[in-house]
Formats: structure tokens, sequence, C-alpha cells
């Protein structure tokens, strides 16, 4: 790759990096606390494709093309001399594999990948076709989260807000703190078969790779739109039991479709 | 992209300055239009191209894994060209035991030091051969820095809460594996010829920051564009494997490593995040989590591709077969042991 077009290359992806950061649209793919790095990576980007070509275009030509005896590419894999790890090996012998005549790996035409996803595809925030690839069973919590504050709480009182990713887990490992009290939940919907669908949420941890769905199956109203988001409120309700575990559920009073929130995982 | 670009690459030979900036601004231009008209119509030209959910879900994935990654990456080609630059080769030969048997375990043991994910480990190990570290004292530190520095160790600790024992079997058992990792790169004959040495990068002719800026250019496009290979596998596998298999498996101890294991390998989870999804594997032993903490940090698809792309396609796929085996032996003795 010609030295021009990787700094070309660079500043679209530090510029990419920096309107995800700043437009709020890194939520969709990363956990809140990577903003302040993301836009750290986009200003230290830019700044080196902006340096590099002020440096260089000062430069003669003559010495703007000489490769500073970069590391050759992994495409070409030539055995290294006897004497590989003498540091004053000649350099011009494998300079130029793989990396044109220009010491700049070719490989670094992928980086335009990720960019050209972005820009086509938009890849949307996970939804219901992932939690779909997923179990709707309620895992044992390894260190459970405890929610005394729900004595507080009256049976009648009117439908606490909890996260989905909360009530998948509480209502069918501390049951006896959840039951007949009323809640209110808001995530997308996950159709299955028969006319079961759940309320979902994705937790991620770090970025939408651990994504792991939350499913809450929602009993007594029909099945909104695959993907909508909606919130929900009801009665704690006796979990399903299948052959692989038990499933949270809830018997929904109230259902209203709102807007995708902020951020989109819990 | 390929396309475009790489006939006017192959076009012309160099051989005058002239016909090279011509060759070079068409190169430019091109990509320059490309990536404009992209941005400006790519949505619009490719509206009902990538609809289908499965692809919608793998796009976010792999982009997902390729932002998450990048900072680490940035920050990993920042430490290396400052190495590489700014840090005399005299100063490992001095910090550094000399016989390279010792330097393993000194290694390892300043993987403390480099807080952040694997994707950052591969540049700086790779500065830190080019400057003469014995490769096995900078191997050793590829694979315990990831897993050992107190970022990782702190989400371990806060993933298992009053487990303190997981956090010590995790450095302990990372620490065991990057040492005896190195220690057999000694023994098996120092990479013969199917190691790629990565090579100095000191022009003797150019100053410092111009080694910097130039090393710093080269690494990031370089292993940014095996990044994305990783990226693309990780997404591929997140999406093609169902999470359900698992837990047909959890019950046999052997079968539950061996099988967290590989899921840590497809997964590519950054090692700041796995023990939050270790922790929430709850039906796995604590031995099997443990490999799956174990195996994260130093082999998987994203990490092969870095090192095929650093250090040689022939040295990672010895080396990564080699790092699961011995990551696996030594998750079992100390799960059997502490946990």
């Amino acid at each position: 790759m010609r030295r021009s077009v990787a700094a070309l290359v660079i500043v679209f992806i530090g510029a990419a990096v920096m309107e995800l950061a700043t437009s709020g649209t890194y939520l969709r793919y990363v956990k809140p606390g990577m903003r302040w790095m993301l836009l750290a990576a986009g200003v230290v980007l830019i700044a080196l494709a902006v340096t590099d070509v002020l440096v260089d275009g000062r430069k003669k030509p003559a010495q703007q093309e000489q490769p500073v005896a970069m590391p050759e590419d992994a495409w070409r894999d030539a055995p290294w001399p006897a004497g590989r790890r003498d540091e004053e090996i000649d350099h011009s012998a494998h300079a130029d594999h793989g990396h044109g005549h220009h010491g700049l790996p070719r490989t670094a035409w992928l980086l335009l990948i990720p960019i050209f996803a972005l820009l086509v595809i938009d890849p949307p925030a996970l939804g219901a076709d992932a939690a779909e690839r997923q179990s709707p069973v309620s895992s044992k919590p390894a260190n459970p989260k405890s929610n005394a504050w729900m004595a507080d709480n009256s049976q009648g009182a009117p439908p606490v807000a909890v996260p989905v990713t909360d009530y998948a887990i509480w209502a069918v490992w501390q049951q006896d703190t959840m039951k007949g009290r009323r809640y209110q939940l808001t995530g997308f919907v996950t159709p299955a078969k028969n006319g079961v669908w759940y309320v979902t949420r994705i937790g991620i941890t770090c970025c939408v790779a651990d994504g792991t769905a939350y499913m809450v199956e929602a009993r007594g109203q029909a099945a909104p739109p695959k993907n909508q988001w909606v919130t929900v409120t009801g009665l704690w309700a006796e979990p399903t039991k299948r052959p692989d575990g038990d499933v949270a559920a809830l018997t929904v009073e109230t259902l209203k479709p709102v807007a995708m929130p902020v951020n989109p995982y819990e | 992209m390929r396309p475009v670009s790489t006939p006017t690459e192959v076009a012309e030979k160099p051989d005058g300055t002239a016909k090279e900036s011509t060759g070079s601004s068409v190169a430019f231009t091109a990509t320059l239009i490309l990536l404009v008209g992209t941005a400006l119509f790519g949505r619009r030209l490719f509206t009902g191209w990538f609809t289908a959910g499965g692809i919608r879900t793998w796009a976010t994935m792999f982009v997902g894994v390729t932002i998450q990654a990048m900072p680490f990456l940035v920050l990993g080609v920042l430490l290396s060209a400052a190495l590489t630059a700014f840090v005399p080769a005299s100063f490992f030969a001095k910090a550094l035991p000399r016989h390279p048997a010792l330097a393993v375990p000194v290694a390892s043991a300043s993987g403390v030091v480099l807080p952040g994910c694997e994707c950052a480990s591969v540049p700086v190990s790779a500065a830190l051969m080019s400057r003469g570290v014995t490769p096995a004292a900078a191997i050793a530190f590829l694979l315990s820095a990831p897993a050992i520095n107190p970022v990782v160790l702190t989400s371990t600790a806060v993933a298992f809460p009053g487990k303190p024992q997981v956090v010590i079997a995790r450095a302990v058992t990372s620490l065991a594996v990057s040492m005896v990792l190195g220690w057999l790169w000694l023994l098996t004959g120092k990479g013969g010829s199917w190691f790629k040495m990565p090579k100095n990068r000191h022009a003797h002719d150019a100053g410092k920051f111009d080694v910097f800026r130039s090393a710093m250019l080269h690494d990031f496009l370089h292993a940014g564009g095996f990044l994305v290979i990783g990226a693309a596998a990780a997404a591929t596998l997140n999406v093609v494997v169902p999470r359900t298999w698992l837990d047909h498996v959890a019950g046999n101890l052997l079968l539950s490593v061996v099988i967290l294991g590989l899921l840590a390998v497809l997964l590519a989870i950054c090692s700041e995040a796995d023990a939050f999804v270790a922790a929430s594997l709850s039906q796995f032993s604590l031995t099997a989590r443990l490999a799956f903490m174990v195996v994260g940090p130093i082999v998987d698809v994203k990490l092969i591709a870095l090192q095929a792309g650093t250090f040689g396609p022939k040295f990672a796929v010895r080396f990564a077969p080699a790092t699961f085996v011995v990551a696996l032996t030594a998750s079992l003795l100390v799960g059997w042991w502490l946990l």
C-alpha cells in the first residue's frame, strides 16, 4: 500500500471511530465506558496520518519512497537465511514481500472492510436475531445480586421498574422475594414457536461478542412485531419448566411500544 | 477494494519518480473517491442487499469486535513504536538475565505492567524481539501480559466475588503457561526455519521521531489488517455456533475443560471481559471456567490471525495448538490443586 493511501485509510478509520464515539452509535457495539478510549484512539490515528503526510510532503520524492526497512508481510513467508538474528542482515532482500514497492503491508486494505460495513450495512444493535440463537433458560447466577429492597414494596404497590437482565434471574432463582408483585420491564420482542414471545434484553460485559440474551416469557398478550421495543408491566408468573432449565415469565397487564433506549444493552 | 487498487500497483514498476508519483496519486484518488462515495451513497446503493437477520447480526459482531479492539491495538502499536524508537537495545540487555532460560520467568512476571488486552501485546512483543530480547522471553511476555495485568485480575475478582482462589488460580496458571512455553521454545530448537523474526526497524539514517512514526504506521496497518481477519472469524463463529450445545457437556470434567477451552478460542472475547463471561457459564465447574480464562487471552481466532501476521503463518500453526494443550493441562492441574 502506498504511503499516501495508507494515510487516507487511517484518517478514515480514525474519523469513523470518532464519529461512533461522538454520535453515540458506539453504544450498539461496546460498553459506555469505552467512549474516551475510542476518542483517544481516533485522535492518535488521525494525528499519525496527518503528521505522516505533512512530514513526507516536505521531503524529496526519492527519499519519500525509501522504505524504512519494514518487517516483511506474512503472505509470502520465505525461509530466513541462517544468520537471521543478525541485525545487520540485508533488508532489501526481503523488504518487498507483500508490501508492493513501498514498504507498507497489503493487508492494510482489509481495514476498509469494517469501514464499508459501517457505511453500507450500518449494523444495528443486537436484537431478536441474536437472541433467537441463544437459550431463554435462566442460568443460575454465580454471584446472586441481592434484591432485598423488594421487601419494602408492599404487594399491591404500583409496578417496580427492574432491568430485564435482573428479572430473568430473580424470577427463577429468587422466587420468594418476587411472588405476588408487579414489575415493569423494557426490552425488545423475540418471538418463538406457538405464539410464545419473550421480552428480551442483551447484556454485554465488554462488546457485542460476549452479548448474552436475557429473556422473559410474556404471557397473556399477543406478540408484537419481532424486534419491536416494548415496556410491559405485569405480575410475576410461575417460570416455564423446560428440560434444560426454567424460563422466567411475567403475566402482562399493560403493553406499550416504545423507542429503543439510548443504550440498548444492560 | 482490491480490484480497484491492485492493478495500478502491479502495473507500474519503480523505475521513475515521475511515474511513481502519478501512480501514487491515481491510487490515492481512486481510494478517496471510493471512500467518499461509499460514505455518501453507500446505504442508498445497497438498500435491500444486507437485510437478512443473520448477516446484520454478523456485521454487528464484526464491527463490535473490531471497535472494541481498536483502542488496545492503537495503544499496543504506540508502545511498540516507542520501544523501537526511544528505548536503546542495551536497556533490555541489562534488564533481563543473560541466560535465555532465566530471562523467561523475568519476562513472564513483567507482563504485569502492560495494562491491556491481548491485541496490545502482539506488537509489543514483536518490538521486544526486534530490540534484541531473546524470542523465548518475548513469547513469555506475549502470553503473560494479557492474562496477569492488574486490570484483568481486578475484573476477575469482580466477576467472582468471595472467591479469591479463582484470581490466584488464574494468575498462577497463566504465569506457568507462559513460562512453560518460553522454555519449550528453547528446547524445541528456537523456531528453526518456521519462525519469522520481526526485524529491527531502526533505519540508521533516520531520526528517532521518523522511526517512531514509520514503525507505528506500519504496525498499525499490518496488525489492523489481521485484526479484521480475526474479527470476521470470531463474528462468524459467534453467529454459527449455537450456545445451547454447551449445556450437554457441562457434566464431564475433562470434556467440559476442552469444550470451554475451544469456546474461548472461537469467541475471541477480550481478556478484560472474559471473566464475566466465565462467571455466567455457571453450569460448568470452576476448573473448566479457569481453562476458559487461561486459554482466552493466549489463543483465540483473532490472536492467531495477529500472530500469523506478525511471526508468520508457520509459526502460528505450531504455536497455537501447543499453547492450547499446555493451557488446558495447566488449568486441570491448578484447578485440581486450588479450586
